[in-house]
């Protein structure tokens, strides 16, 4: 077996407890089912383009990106459990290479994160069956939003892992990350609407781009402006994607 | 053959000198004794041997594979079980060792039998279902040590393997060392307690300040070093009396206590105590009790390490 499938073997094995399964599963089913349907005296529908979605579909479909955001942060820990439980330098003492640690973590974060997109789009399709409209162009949308989206916050994950050591700063910043990343951004309601500062935040939180790429992927609709919030998505996945493997090969014992 | 050969290696973090060339050569199947206080760069030292980082200069040879150039080959073929505390938490004891067996690469059955075959060996068979987190701190090192095993190997580094373990669970490991070691395995080997080099060690360094004092066989070196031995006496008279009549002896000091003690300390203490046992009879002193310290690998380390900073101080 490949060094890497070895060293991604061992990293869903330490992942995927069934604590962190579940969590994944029914996190977003309170989100959808209560939150959703609760809303809907608020909220009935959202306009989507010439049309309009109801809002636990319009949810259901946030919380697809919603949850690779958050499956992929909370894998992207592996390099900081590794390196606070000794086994970074456990594994770089064995027949691995860095180069082959980093892909593996990466790979292991983008499976993570296709699994969490896939989990969510069959607990959630009872909620959004009647608005899909999937094409021969919308699933390859679909596939490449969520797998750029996986690496992105796989490697943001990554980069603050290399730089923070104390549990403390660690939870306190990947906490703070996490909340600006949702809750600024259109996963969980439209930024047509909202004041125009606030939309322009939406803009500044890559999940924006995730959301409203699978969104396209599963209602249709791919315009322009869905094209260029994909290669921004892709563009951002690529550069963070650099800087974490720069940042993972310096990494000191 | 030899295991390894490291030719002035050395090692630097900006100004400070961590490792100032040393030289160190662990012939095939001894098991090499790595000694140093805290800070004195023994740890720096594995980490160039193991290549988990590379010497300033130096050259490096293990296994006869060029270190340097090298590395994956040499992590291939050796086993490391570092001085910090490495496991996954969240992993039982069993699925730890199963799951490290399949990272080198063995087979699904192998690993199964190796790991219960470790289980055994190690005394963790009742814990194989707990998960690591609630280990305790000697048991989880007792896990480290044991993973290390899962693997085939010509060469192991354990830097202070010991750190947390009980007396019983340290003996049983260096006994199972020893054993390694019969069967051809070479060990290098850090400890800060001394009495576990003199009992594995066939060959032992002294390291401080990033530089090798002493390199030699454990019981060579207790020769080379000729320690002054120390023989004590308890005499019934008080120490005044004891000192009036043992003055003018050299190497000869009384202490107080419940009835004087004359201490004799010098590398050739026989002819001195010939002489205190003299004048105590010529004065009718009996004497109650009498000890003799022998040399130990402690008091070698104690006093070279003494010597050298009592040497840079001055």
């Amino acid at each position: 077996m490949h060094p890497i499938i070895r060293l991604i073997n061992r990293n869903l094995t330490v992942s995927l407890n069934p604590g962190f399964l579940l969590w994944q599963v029914i996190f977003p089913l309170i989100y959808i089912f209560i939150a959703g349907f609760a809303y809907t005296t608020l909220i009935p529908s959202v306009p989507y383009g010439v049309a309009t979605v109801g809002y636990p579909a319009y949810l259901a479909t946030g919380m697809i990106g919603f949850n690779i955001m958050n499956s992929t942060l909370v894998s992207g820990l592996l390099i900081w459990n590794d390196r606070r439980h000794g086994m970074f330098e456990q594994i770089m003492s064995g027949p691995f290479t860095r180069m082959q640690y980093v892909i593996a973590n990466i790979c292991t974060i983008g499976i993570i994160g296709i699994v969490s997109a896939v989990l969510i789009i069959l607990v959630g399709f009872p909620v959004f069956q009647e608005s899909v409209e999937f094409s021969v162009y919308t699933v390859p949308i679909l596939v490449i939003a969520s797998i750029s989206g996986s690496v992105l916050f796989g490697s943001l994950a990554s980069i603050i892992s290399t730089r923070i050591r104390s549990s403390e700063s660690f939870n306190v910043i990947l906490n703070t990350t996490f909340l600006f990343l949702a809750f600024a951004s259109t996963a969980f309601y439209p930024a047509q609407g909202a004041p125009p500062e606030l939309s322009a935040i939406f803009y500044a939180s890559p999940l924006t781009y995730l959301v409203d790429s699978i969104r396209a992927g599963i209602f249709g609709g791919i315009t322009e402006i869905i094209l260029i919030e994909m290669a921004i998505l892709v563009v951002l996945a690529a550069v963070l994607f650099t800087v974490a493997t720069k940042m993972m090969t310096k990494l000191n014992f | 053959m030899k295991s390894i050969s490291a030719t002035n290696l050395s090692k630097s973090y900006g100004d400070l000198v961590a490792v100032n060339g040393i030289d160190i050569q662990v012939e095939a199947g001894h098991a090499f004794g790595f000694l140093g206080s805290n800070g004195a760069g023994k740890s720096t030292t594995i980490k160039m041997l193991t290549t988990l980082i590379q010497p300033t200069r130096g050259k490096l040879s293990i296994l006869g594979i060029d270190a340097l150039r090298n590395p994956l080959k040499v992590r291939d073929r050796i086993g490391v079980v570092l001085q910090q505390p490495s496991y996954e938490p969240t992993l039982s004891v069993e699925k730890s060792l199963t799951k490290y067996g399949m990272m080198w690469n063995i087979s699904s059955d192998e690993r199964q039998r190796r790991a219960e075959q470790l289980l055994h060996d190690f005394e963790l068979t009742h814990l194989k279902k707990r998960r690591n987190e609630d280990l305790s701190i000697g048991q989880r090192r007792r896990v480290q040590v044991a993973r290390e095993f899962m693997h085939d190997m010509d060469l192991l580094f354990l830097d202070e393997p010991t750190v947390g373990l009980d007396p019983a669970a340290r003996r049983s490991l260096l006994d199972y060392l020893k054993e390694k070691v019969r069967g051809g395995l070479t060990i290098f080997y850090t400890t800060h307690v001394l009495s576990e080099a003199d009992y594995l060690c066939d060959e032992i360094a002294i390291i401080k300040e990033g530089e090798i004092l002493v390199s030699d066989t454990p019981s060579s070196i207790k020769k080379k070093m000729r320690r002054k031995k120390i023989i004590t006496l308890r005499t019934n008279v008080n120490d005044a009396t004891a000192r009036e009549v043992l003055s003018g002896i050299s190497d000869c000091t009384v202490e107080s206590g419940m009835g004087a003690h004359v201490v004799i300390e010098s590398t050739e203490p026989e002819e001195t105590l010939l002489r205190v046992l003299s004048r105590l009879h010529k004065n009718n002193i009996k004497m109650r009790e009498i000890s003799a310290e022998a040399a130990t690998l402690e008091d070698i380390f104690l006093e070279t390490v003494g010597n050298a900073s009592h040497n840079s101080t001055d």
